[in-house]
C-alpha cells in the first residue's frame, strides 16, 4: 500500500511517502502566511523523489497545527501519536521523545510498543519553542549552522534566564554590550532553551533512550545543551529529524 | 571581618558541613521563611538554616510547582531536589504564602527528610493571634522535645531569644549606623550580613557582628561617593549582581525593607509573660510580611518612617515576578511613599536578572532623583 | 439513536432564578440606600446574615463578568484595563482585578452604578483574599474587617487534637469579635436568630449539593459539569439561605429520581472524566466539545466541595457529606454556639478551603478518592493562572497520577481572563489526549 503523511507545521510543510513501511520520498518547504503553496512544494518534492504521481497515493493522514488551512487528506492525527508510531519504527528503544517545533515544544513519553503513556506541550512562553531560537540567532547576525558550531566553542557557563522569552532576549542583549564571547552567548542561549525543553520534559517523567526530533533538534549546540541539561549519557538524534510527524501520519494511513 | 559576610554567603554549603563536623551531636533544620521561630530551635541546640536559591535557571521543578509560582520557591525546591541541602536533619516551614508552601511540601513529597509544619496564624492584629500563636508554638517545642530527645525548659528558651536577639540587636546597630551621610557599610555587604545571619550558627555569628561594629566600622567610608541615598523594599532578594549594580551606578542603598533584610530582623523580643508568650509577641509585632498586614495596611506607615529616618531619595521596589502578596501591596505603598514625597522605582526580578535594562532604569531614576538637588 | 435517555432539569429554571434574584437583591439595594455587605463568598459567609443586607460576592461576581461577557467580552474588558491602568499587575486573580475594575468604572455588571458597601468583611482563606477587600475598601473608603483563617491538615497528616481544639478557638474568637465589629461599624443591632438559621442552612445546603454530587457517581451521570456550574453556584451565592436548602432538596429528589430511571446528562457518555479548577468561564464549549468524544465531565474537587460540607471517613479512607447541626442532633441556641459550630466546619469539613492552602499527600488522596469512587478514567487539569489557591498543588497531582496510571491531561488558561487561554490549543490537546486513551470523535468513526 502506498500511503502518505503530510504535517502542516507552523513554520513548515513536511510530506513523507510510505510504501509498505519504507519510505520513498519526503518533501518539505517553508510556509509564509499561506501555506498551501508550501504543501504544494512539498509534495511536488516528495512525488519527485518516489517517483510516483499523486493519485498514486491511496490514502493521506495530516498532521500539524495548520492542516486545515490546506486541506487534501483523508484523515487526521495528533503530532503527539504520529511522532510516536514514526519513532516506534525509526528508534524502537527510545521511550522519551522531545519534539521541538516552530511553535511548539513536546515531551511524549511512549512504552516498548510505541504506546503514548503521557505528553506535556510548553505552554504559555516561547523560550522552548524553535521561533526563539532562530529569533535569537538573528539577535546574533548568525545562521543556524553557525550558531550551533559557535555554540560548542565555548567553554563558560553563563546563566540566562529562561522563563521569558523577552527577559531572555534582554539578557542577550546585556551579554552582548558587555562584550562577551560570541561563543560564550550562543552556548548561554542554547542552554537556557535546552533548560526550558528539560524542565518540560521532566513531566513526563521521562525514562532512557530520549530521542530529540523537531525542526530546531538540527541544531548541534542545542543537542549538546539538551544532553546536559537532561544529564544524559545518550542523546539520541536520529536522521530525518525534521519528517517524525509526517512519517507517522503515513505509517497511520497505511494502518487503516 | 566584613569579608566573613560574603564568605559565609557563597560557601553556605562548606560552611555548614564544616560546622556539623564540629557538632556531630547537634541537628540541622532548613526553614523557609522568617516566621520560623529560631529561637525555639536554638533552645534545643538545633541549628536553623535559611535555605535560600542559588540564581540559577534550573529545569527539576516544573513537574513539581507550575510556573506562574515565583521563581524565588522554585529555585528553593530546586537546591532540594538537586541534593544540595542533603545534610539536613531536618526542613521546617510556618504557615506562610501559597507559593513557598509549595517548595515545603514538594520537598516533603520527594525527599526523605523529617518535617515540621508550624500552623502559625497569618493576621497580626487580632488579639486572638498571640493566645494561638503561643499555642503553636508550644506544639512545635514538644515536637522538637520528641526529635531531639531532650526537653525544653523555660531557660533554653531564654537563651534561644538571647543568641537571636544579639544578633537581631547587633544587626539593627549595623543599619542604624547607615543613617550616616557616609555609611560604614555598603547597601552590598549589609545585604551579606543578613543573609549569612539566616545560614550560619548565630553564637558564632554574633561574634563576628560584634568584632566588626567595635573594630571595622568606625570611621570607616564604605564607598568614595555614596551617591544618592535609597531604600530597598520587597519581597525575597538576595540578588547580588542586582545590588552591586545600583551601588556601582551612583546609588547606596541605606536601607531596607525585605525579608533577607531589616524584615527579618528588626525588633527584638519584649518581656510580657512567660518565654513562648514572649516569643509569639515578638513575630506578631515584627515589620510584617504583607499577607500578614490585614485587616488594616500597617506597613506604608512604616515603610515611610524608615525613608525618614534613613533620609533616602528614592525607593526601589524589587518585586519577585509573580509574588501576588507583594503585587498587592505595590499599588497603596507607592501610592503612600510617592505622596511623603519618596519616588518609586518598581522593577520585576526573576532568579537572573537583566542587568543591563536594569542598569538604564536605575540611571535614569537616579538622574530624576539627582536632578531635585539642584533646584 | 442515544446510548441513554437524557431529559432537561426540571430545576434548572428555578436555578436561574434564585441566581438572578441575588444580584437584582444587590441593584435593589443599591438603589433604595439599604446595607450591602462585600467579599469573598469563600468565606464565612453566614456571619453578616444576622442583618438585613445583600451580600456582594467577589467570585460570583468576576466569573459573571467573564460569563455573561462570552459573546460580547467588551464590558468586562473594561474592568481589566481599569485594573491595569490603575497598576495592579496582571497575574493577579482575575475574579480581583475584575471587581477593582467595576468599582474603578463605576459600573455594576448587572446593571447600572458600582453598589458600594456598607462594608467589607472577608475571611483570609488564600494569600489574596484577606488583601482583596483591604484593596477595595481602601479604593471605595468604607470600613474592612476579615477573619484570619488556619485550615486543619489533610486528615492523613495527623494533626493532634490540641492543634484543632486552637485552630477552632482562634476562629470562633475572631467570629464574636466581628460581630460586635459589625455592628459599631453598621450602627445596626445583630439579630442571633437570624444568624443561627443563616449557619443552619449553610450547612443544610452544602450538605444537600453534596449529597446530589454523589449522585453523580451513577453510570450514566446524572449531572454532567457544564450543568452544574448552575446548580453548584446556588451554594455559593446563597447557601445562608433557606431558598438554597429548599431548592437543593428538590434538585436532590430530582437527581435521585434521574438515577433510579438511568436518565443521563449526555446521551452518549461512553468516556468520564475529572475537571480541575475552576473552569475557564469565557470558553464553557469546551465541556461540550468533549462530548464530541462521548466525553462527560462529570465534576470537580471544586464543583462539589467549594461550599463546603464534605466529612472524613477514617475507616474507608473516603469523604462523604457532613451532617448539619440538626442532623447531628445539635441545636444552636446561641451566638457563641453558631459560631463554635461554623468556626468548626469551615475548618473540618471544608476541604476545598483547605486545599488551597495544603496539598501534598493529603490533595493526592482526596483526587483519587474522587477518580475511584465517581469512575474516572481521566483527569482534565486546568492549570489556571487567574487562582493561585486552585493551582497550589496541581504539577504534584499530576504527578501523583502519572505514578498511579491514571490519565491526565493538563491545559494552561485563566478562569476569569480570556487574554491568557487559547481555545484552538485547548482543543488540540485534548484531541491528542482522547487519541492517547484510544477515542474518536464521533464523526470521524
Amino acid at each position: 500500500m502506498i500511503s502518505a503523511g503530510m504535517d502542516v507545521g507552523a513554520k513548515t510543510v513536511k510530506v513523507v511517502i510510505v510504501k509498505d513501511g519504507a519510505i520513498i520520498g519526503k518533501g518539505i518547504a517553508t510556509a509564509g502566511l499561506e501555506a498551501t503553496g508550501a504543501a504544494g512544494a512539498a509534495w511536488e518534492q516528495a512525488l519527485g523523489e518516489a517517483g510516483l504521481a499523486r493519485d498514486a497515493i491511496e490514502k493521506v493522514t495530516a498532521t500539524g497545527a495548520r492542516r486545515e488551512e490546506v486541506g487534501g487528506y483523508d484523515d487526521a492525527m495528533s503530532e503527539v501519536v504520529a511522532d510516536a508510531l514514526a519513532m516506534h519504527v525509526a528508534v524502537p528503544e527510545a521511550r522519551t521523545i522531545v519534539d521541538v517545533g516552530a511553535e511548539e515544544g513536546r515531551a511524549i513519553k511512549v512504552n516498548a510498543d510505541g504506546k503514548v503513556l503521557d505528553f506535556a506541550v510548553n505552554e504559555k512562553c516561547a523560550a522552548g519553542a524553535g521561533a526563539f531560537i532562530e529569533a535569537m540567532a538573528r539577535a546574533m547576525q548568525v545562521s543556524m549552522a553557525e550558531f550551533g558550531k559557535l555554540a560548542l566553542e565555548s567553554t563558560r557557563t553563563i546563566p540566562i534566564n529562561a522563563q521569558c522569552a523577552i527577559f531572555a532576549e534582554s539578557e542577550v542583549v546585556s551579554l552582548v554590550h558587555d562584550e562577551t564571547s560570541r561563543p560564550d552567548i550562543c552556548k548561554a542561549v542554547n542552554d537556557a532553551i535546552a533548560d526550558r525543553l528539560a524542565a518540560m520534559s521532566r513531566r513526563v517523567l521521562l525514562q532512557p533512550k530520549v530521542a530529540l526530533i523537531g525542526g530546531a533538534a538540527l541544531g548541534i549546540g542545542l543537542q549538546d545543551s539538551l544532553k546536559r541539561g537532561l544529564d544524559l549519557e545518550e542523546l539520541v538524534v536520529p536522521e530525518n529529524v525534521q519528517f517524525f510527524g509526517a512519517h507517522g501520519a503515513a505509517l497511520s494511513a497505511s494502518e487503516q | 571581618m566584613i569579608e566573613d559576610f560574603k564568605r559565609i554567603y557563597e560557601t553556605r554549603h562548606e560552611y555548614i558541613k564544616g560546622w556539623k563536623e564540629k557538632h556531630p551531636d547537634r541537628k540541622i533544620m532548613g526553614y523557609m521563611c522568617t516566621y520560623m521561630p529560631e529561637e525555639i530551635l536554638y533552645a534545643a541546640n538545633v541549628l536553623p538554616i535559611r535555605i535560600l536559591g542559588a540564581h540559577e535557571p534550573q529545569n527539576v521543578t516544573e513537574p513539581h510547582i507550575m510556573g506562574m509560582f515565583c521563581p524565588f520557591c522554585r529555585d528553593v525546591l530546586a537546591q532540594g531536589l538537586l541534593g544540595r541541602y542533603d545534610y539536613l536533619d531536618g526542613i521546617g516551614i510556618t504557615y506562610t504564602c501559597q507559593h513557598i508552601t509549595q517548595a515545603y511540601e514538594s520537598w516533603v513529597l520527594h525527599k526523605k527528610i523529617d518535617s515540621f509544619f508550624i500552623a502559625t496564624q497569618n493576621s497580626t492584629q487580632t488579639p486572638r493571634a498571640l493566645p494561638y500563636l503561643r499555642g503553636q508554638l508550644k506544639l512545635f517545642k514538644e515536637k522538637l522535645e520528641d526529635w531531639t530527645g531532650k526537653e525544653i525548659t523555660e531557660e533554653d528558651l531564654r537563651r534561644g531569644i538571647e543568641i537571636v536577639d544579639t544578633t537581631r540587636r547587633l544587626m539593627r546597630e549595623v543599619y542604624e549606623m547607615r543613617k550616616a551621610e557616609d555609611p560604614p557599610i555598603s547597601g552590598l555587604d549589609s545585604m551579606f550580613m543578613v543573609v549569612a545571619s539566616q545560614m550560619s550558627d548565630k553564637e558564632e555569628f554574633n561574634g563576628i557582628l560584634e568584632d566588626v561594629i567595635k573594630n571595622e566600622l568606625p570611621g570607616r567610608k564604605a564607598m568614595e561617593d555614596p551617591g544618592i541615598r535609597l531604600m530597598m523594599i520587597g519581597s525575597e532578594n538576595d540578588d547580588v549582581k542586582f545590588i552591586d549594580m545600583v551601588e556601582n551606578s551612583g546609588g547606596s542603598i541605606v536601607v531596607d525593607d525585605h525579608c533577607t533584610g531589616g524584615r527579618y530582623f528588626w525588633n527584638t523580643t519584649e518581656k510580657t509573660g512567660d518565654a513562648l508568650t514572649d516569643i509569639a509577641d515578638r513575630y506578631i509585632k515584627r515589620p510584617p510580611c504583607p499577607i500578614k498586614d490585614i485587616p488594616a495596611r500597617n506597613r506604608t506607615a512604616h515603610l515611610i518612617s524608615l525613608a525618614r529616618e534613613w533620609d533616602v531619595a528614592g525607593v526601589v521596589e524589587i518585586q519577585q515576578k509573580f509574588c501576588d502578596p507583594h503585587e498587592m501591596d505595590k499599588v497603596a505603598i507607592s501610592k503612600g511613599l510617592e505622596e511623603a514625597g519618596f519616588p518609586t522605582l518598581y522593577l520585576e526580578f526573576d532568579v537572573t536578572v537583566p542587568v543591563g535594562p536594569f542598569r538604564i532604569r536605575i540611571e535614569a531614576f537616579l538622574e530624576t532623583l539627582g536632578s531635585e538637588d539642584l533646584f | 439513536m442515544a446510548k441513554y435517555k437524557t431529559e432537561s432539569l426540571r430545576c434548572w429554571d428555578k436555578a436561574k432564578e434564585l441566581r438572578q434574584g441575588v444580584y437584582d437583591g444587590i441593584a435593589k439595594a443599591r438603589d433604595e440606600g439599604t446595607m450591602i455587605v462585600a467579599g469573598g463568598t469563600e468565606s464565612a459567609i453566614a456571619l453578616p446574615a444576622g442583618f438585613d443586607m445583600e451580600f456582594l460576592g467577589g467570585e460570583p461576581y468576576g466569573a459573571s463578568c467573564t460569563f455573561m461577557g462570552i459573546k460580547d467580552s467588551s464590558k468586562y474588558m473594561k474592568y481589566f484595563e481599569a485594573a491595569e491602568a490603575a497598576k495592579f499587575p496582571r497575574d493577579l486573580c482575575s475574579y480581583m482585578r475584575l471587581g477593582f475594575g467595576s468599582f474603578l468604572c463605576n459600573s455594576y455588571a448587572f446593571g447600572g452604578t458600582y453598589p458600594k458597601p456598607t462594608f467589607n468583611l472577608q475571611t483570609h482563606i488564600c494569600d489574596t483574599h484577606g488583601k482583596w477587600y483591604q484593596i477595595m475598601s481602601e479604593l471605595e473608603g468604607v470600613p474592612y474587617n476579615c477573619v484570619d483563617y488556619v485550615p486543619f491538615e489533610w486528615e492523613i497528616e495527623n494533626e493532634s487534637e490540641e492543634s484543632k481544639d486552637l485552630k477552632r478557638d482562634y476562629v470562633k474568637n475572631q467570629m464574636l469579635d466581628v460581630i460586635d465589629w459589625m455592628e459599631k461599624v453598621s450602627g445596626k443591632e445583630f439579630d442571633d436568630e437570624k444568624f443561627i438559621n443563616a449557619v443552619n442552612w449553610e450547612c443544610e445546603a452544602t450538605n444537600l449539593w453534596a449529597r446530589c454530587c454523589v449522585v453523580n457517581r451513577s453510570i450514566p451521570a446524572v449531572m454532567d459539569e457544564k450543568m452544574m456550574f448552575s446548580l453548584y453556584v446556588i451554594a455559593v451565592l446563597m447557601r445562608q439561605r433557606k431558598a438554597a436548602v429548599d431548592f437543593y432538596r428538590e434538585l436532590l429528589d430530582e437527581l435521585e429520581d434521574r438515577a433510579a430511571r438511568g436518565i443521563a446528562a449526555f446521551g452518549d457518555e461512553r468516556l468520564r472524566l475529572l475537571h480541575d479548577s475552576q473552569p475557564p468561564w469565557h470558553s464553557l464549549e469546551i465541556f461540550r466539545y468533549l462530548e464530541e468524544f462521548g466525553a462527560v465531565s462529570i465534576g470537580a474537587n471544586y464543583s462539589f466541595a467549594l461550599s463546603g460540607g464534605w466529612a472524613y471517613d477514617k475507616e474507608n479512607e473516603t469523604w462523604f457529606p457532613a451532617d448539619p447541626p440538626r442532623v447531628a442532633g445539635v441545636e444552636l441556641k446561641t451566638r457563641e454556639d453558631a459560631c463554635a459550630w461554623y468556626a468548626n466546619w469551615l475548618l473540618e469539613y471544608h476541604i476545598v478551603l483547605r486545599s488551597l492552602r495544603f496539598s501534598g499527600r493529603g490533595k493526592n488522596q482526596r483526587m483519587h478518592d474522587i477518580v475511584k469512587k465517581w469512575h474516572v478514567d481521566g483527569v482534565m487539569m486546568h492549570l489556571n493562572r487567574g487562582c493561585e489557591g486552585t493551582a497550589v498543588g496541581q504539577m504534584e497531582m499530576r504527578y501523583y497520577f502519572s505514578e498511579n496510571n491514571i490519565p491526565s491531561l493538563t491545559y494552561e488558561g485563566n478562569h476569569a481572563d480570556k487574554r491568557e487561554f487559547d481555545l484552538p490549543r485547548t482543543k488540540a490537546k485534548i484531541d491528542t489526549f482522547m487519541e492517547t486513551l484510544g477515542v474518536r470523535k464521533f464523526s470521524e468513526e
